[in-house]
């Protein structure tokens, strides 16, 4: 029998059309290459994340010992200066990455989870389920953040778990949200359709089938949740609620030493402060980058 | 722009070619390649005629019709030859003329009036609006603005100027786009697929309407359009595009019933006519695909495709071929004497007949199935005691508007809905849950269903191979290679590469993506597939192709369709049995030779009556008034008595007719005698088509 539509034709047109798709998937990765807020961000990060593996071996002193200068401003020996403790601010500064490093992108990914699984199951499920989770979410958005971060800390007692545990809940509910609103465009698709005629499994069809789909707005959610995860964790530590005093996190030198800023020594709080804010500003120029160009293709 | 206003004054453009589209060329820049979309496109249209365009998708009708009136988007380009309009040059002139050109000389009509209109004014005030444009006063517009719904035939124009876009039915709203368009008295009226997304009834309304305007108005018509029917009722001359060339031009009567082009010829004969049934002869299709925008072609575009071409055809510009010394008629062919050797089809034998219906037994039936939506406080009967039966082997085609519960009864029948309480679908006898949730794997595997827009039924992430490896593993329970080379086998029946199966649905072509869509639905051997349009996403050729597919396998595999579809030559083609829905109750169903024989339901002859034939010989048409009542609120009686052009008032709309035996498999809905039936009508208002 012969064939109704070439073969040969078809397949010709076929590879035209993936290497073409190709060409595109390469292109987006160029694209964002040459974005120089992205090589920025990924400078800066990659600093940050070298600060944190290595910083024993970079610091010239050790975050916590007490030297006889208190108050030095920036010299050669100490490029930061020294804190009221007469602490070496840049050691301290390159020590505070490790935890900052370890504990926003821990909560941020444990909130991701969290808001994908419960904006899954809001989104597909629908009916009452939906209707009172919808409730709960809102009412969480509805409270500041840092209030509620505070009230568990000090209940459950501040210890990095806390902290990570407390972040990752906040974030749940707003990337559930997220998650929900690309889920109900894609549940009504017949591929959905189609898995139920072959009697697959609400989990199944949640996972394996949606989830793929719907992973474009769930990479940009995570990039920008981490810059968010680095700033509540910097303000949780400087409202005391983060790890306790003599540890070199960036929020609490922050808190520890904005009273002595009137004396003038004013780089105690000032070099905190800025690593607080360029980690922020770098992740949110990846984040923007990522969004822009997945938005784009 | 004042030079403007005094070239296009002191040409009378009496005799100016309404269009003249000298040798055009387009290219959209994509990823900074300029690929060409137009390759030298030349025609005119004089002043009230109506030109209509046609070919497949991504042929450079659109474009066209884009380019005519400058609205090419952000990244195509003119990068050479001419269009003037009324005498007037259209290629260079800035966008200040452009607007006052658009604003007194040309206008568009695109495919979905819902985008054409703004959602959140009144339809009043935007028809308003594109008078005040013109300079009137607000009560002068307003008064045009009423006069001009009047002109599209809205009865009731103050109404319908108060309500929004939303509120209006699709038919309504293309009317208003319409009358907009016509606000400025355009010299030339540009259609791009304006009933596209309208049933058959709507679109024929629409299509009449065009007719009368056009005679009123004097102003030329160029149609765009992939159905040929309506390009034959409404234009006087066509122009048939590929790859971005006008290959064949002439009287639209002359083309279609006498075409000169090999690709013409494989157009037209991939279309089921002249009542074509699959038992007879398969389709013709044209072998091998379109070339992409922008792809280097042979000197003949059509070379790679035509089943006469020679040497020459590759290595000499085609000449154009006047045809029976009018040189407005031609054909862009070397060989226009050699088109009777296109066969019709290398394999145009008659796919195997099973035996008669009555000898099989029934795989399927449904007996007083209904299914009612509950929403809030309202109670919406979708389906409403539906019975039928299917045979092993046999195709049953679902006819009706929308909105009349095809789909509905798809997802019945599937469990995806499921039924009312006291319902029962039976499968080989046995009655089956009515949720497919509830269904034994047996019963899953054996009913499965294909969908209308196959980018929607397939994961876009997933590779075709897990697709299908997917449904054989849930299906049929076989694991491992085992699985695996069934998928291998599958894909291969079907005519898939393995190739094929390691790419994304995204990089396969329509007809492609349907044939994996159809071999998902036939991995577990299924007793009974729903075909929902199957092929109303899909280019005429490759339609053909998908409809001798599905032909080929009932034949082999004994399957039974269920075949929703709103193209009658599709359903007449592919369908042993018919029935016509309307407000969810079937209200005729019989056999295809019966139901096209007659007589017939008042409503199954007024959407026969409704198709644009492209064979010339239409019918008087039989207009539906109204739009389908509400199924929340049916009408008493018998539910179509208040669009019926043959009711009896005091029955018809009082008591509900049963369904009747015309004869042996053949029954209608109706108080209706056989004689009444087919009664010769007098149709007033319809146009001479």
């Amino acid at each position: 029998m012969t064939d109704p539509i070439d073969a040969d034709a078809v397949v010709l047109a076929g590879a035209v059309q993936a290497s073409e798709r190709q060409l595109a998937r390469r292109e987006n990765w160029r694209l964002i290459r040459r974005r120089p807020s992205f090589v920025i961000g990924m400078t800066i990060v990659a600093v940050w994340v070298i600060c944190a593996l290595f910083g024993d071996l970079l610091a010239p002193f050790h975050p916590l010992d007490f030297r006889t200068d208190l108050n030095a401003g920036p010299s050669l020996s100490h490029p930061f200066g020294t804190d009221k403790g007469g602490r070496d601010v840049f050691s301290r500064v390159i020590a505070g990455a490790r935890d900052v490093l370890k504990i926003a992108p821990i909560a941020a990914v444990l909130g991701v989870i969290g808001g994908v699984v419960l904006g899954m199951l809001m989104g597909y499920l629908r009916g009452w389920f939906d209707t009172i989770a919808s409730r709960i979410v809102e009412s969480f958005l509805s409270l500041p953040v840092v209030l509620l971060g505070l009230l568990a800390v000090t209940t459950l007692g501040n210890s990095n778990f806390v902290v990570i545990g407390v972040v990752a809940t906040l974030f749940t509910p707003i990337v559930a949200r997220t998650v929900r609103s690309a889920v109900l465009a894609e549940r009504d698709l017949d591929y959905v359709t189609s898995a139920r005629l072959r009697g697959e499994s609400s989990a199944f069809i949640m996972f394996r089938e949606i989830f793929p789909n719907v992973s474009g707005p769930i990479i940009v959610e995570l990039t920008v949740r981490i810059g968010y995860a680095v700033f509540t964790v910097a303000t949780l530590s400087f409202l005391g609620a983060g790890p306790p005093p003599p540890s070199p996190d960036w929020g609490s030198q922050v808190s520890d030493n904005y009273n002595s800023i009137v004396s003038g020594y004013w780089w105690s709080t000032f070099f905190p402060a800025m690593a607080i804010a360029s980690l922020v500003i770098a992740v949110n120029l990846i984040a923007d980058s990522v969004q822009s160009v997945l938005e784009d293709s | 722009m004042t030079e403007v206003r005094t070239r296009s004054e002191s040409d009378p453009s009496s005799n100016a070619p309404a269009l003249k589209v000298d040798e055009l060329e387009v290219v959209y820049t994509v990823r900074g390649i300029d690929r060409a979309v137009l390759r030298g496109v030349s025609f005119e249209i004089a002043p009230g005629e109506a030109y209509g365009l046609v070919g497949e998708s991504g042929c450079g009708k659109s474009t066209t019709a884009f380019a005519a009136l400058r609205y090419l988007p952000r990244n195509g380009r003119i990068v050479g030859g001419h269009i003037s309009v009324a005498g007037t040059d259209v290629t260079g002139m800035t966008d200040r003329e452009l607007q006052q050109f658009r604003a007194t000389e040309a206008s568009m009509v695109y495919q979905d009036p819902a985008q054409a209109m703004n959602p959140t004014i009144r339809v009043g005030a935007q028809v308003i609006e594109s008078f005040t444009l013109l300079g009137q006063t607000k009560a002068e517009a307003t008064q045009s603005a009423m006069e001009a719904l009047r002109r599209v035939r809205i009865a009731d124009p103050a109404r319908v100027m108060d309500r929004y876009p939303f509120q209006l039915s699709g038919g309504m709203q293309q009317r208003v786009v319409i009358a907009m368009a016509l606000a400025c008295k355009p010299k030339l009226l540009v259609l791009d697929e304006p009933t596209t997304g309208l049933d058959a009834t709507v679109e024929a309304e629409v299509i009449d309407l065009v007719h009368e305007l056009r005679e009123e108005s004097g102003a030329a018509v160029l149609m765009i359009a992939h159905n040929l029917g309506i390009i034959r009722s409404l234009c006087d001359r066509v122009g048939v595009m590929y790859a971005g060339k006008v290959v064949e031009q002439g009287p639209s009567g002359e083309v279609f019933d006498d075409p000169h082009h090999p690709y013409t010829v494989g157009l037209l004969r991939s279309l089921p006519r002249h009542g074509a049934r699959k038992a007879e002869s398969r389709l013709s299709t044209i072998q091998g695909i379109l070339p992409q925008i922008g792809a280097d072609l042979p000197t003949c575009v059509y070379v790679d495709r035509c089943p006469i071409a020679s040497d020459t055809c590759r290595t000499v510009e085609p000449p154009i071929v006047a045809i029976g010394g009018d040189a407005a008629r031609y054909t862009r062919c070397h060989h226009p004497d050699r088109l009777a050797e296109i066969v019709p089809d290398a394999v145009s034998v008659a796919i195997s007949v099973l035996a008669p219906s009555e000898t099989r037994s029934d795989v399927l039936e449904l007996s007083s199935v209904s299914k009612t939506f509950r929403q809030r406080s309202s109670v919406v009967p979708a389906l409403v005691n539906v019975d039928l039966t299917l045979a092993e082997g046999d195709t049953l085609g679902i006819v009706g508007e929308s909105g009349s519960g095809k789909s509905t009864l798809a997802k019945a029948i599937l469990g995806i809905e499921s039924s009312d309480a006291g319902g029962v679908v039976s499968l080989d006898g046995a009655a089956v849950p009515a949720a497919t949730g509830d269904r034994s794997t047996a019963a899953k595997r054996s009913m499965q269903m294909v969908f209308q827009n196959p980018d929607s039924a397939l994961n876009r992430s997933w590779s075709v191979r897990r697709i299908l490896l997917r449904s054989v593993n849930k299906l049929t329970g076989v694991k491992g290679k085992e699985a695996n080379d069934r998928v291998e086998a599958l894909a291969a029946h079907l005519r898939l590469t393995p190739r094929h199966l390691d790419l994304k649905p995204r990089q396969l072509s329509g007809g492609l993506k349907q044939r994996v869509a159809i071999a998902r639905a036939f991995a577990g051997d299924p007793r009974i597939v729903v075909c929902d349009e199957p092929t109303s996403a899909l280019d005429v050729s490759v339609q053909a192709a998908i409809l001798n597919l599905l032909a080929e396998l009932q034949s082999e595999q004994k399957t039974s369709y269920v075949f929703i579809s709103h193209d009658m030559g599709v359903v007449r083609y592919l369908a042993d049995r018919i029935a016509v829905m309307y407000l969810g109750r079937i209200m005729e169903i019989g056999s295809t030779e019966k139901i096209f024989a007659g007589p017939n339901h008042p409503y199954t002859e007024a959407l026969l009556s409704a198709v644009p034939s492209l064979d010339g010989n239409a019918p008087d048409r039989i207009p539906l008034d109204g739009e389908i009542p509400s199924p929340a609120n049916p009408p008493s009686g018998c539910v179509f008595h208040t669009r019926c052009h043959r009711v009896i008032m005091g029955l018809c709309d009082v008591t509900e007719p049963g369904l009747v035996a015309l004869s042996d498999d053949h029954a209608v809905k109706c108080h209706l005698t056989p004689a009444q039936l087919v009664e010769p009508l007098v149709i007033i208002g319809s146009s001479s088509r």
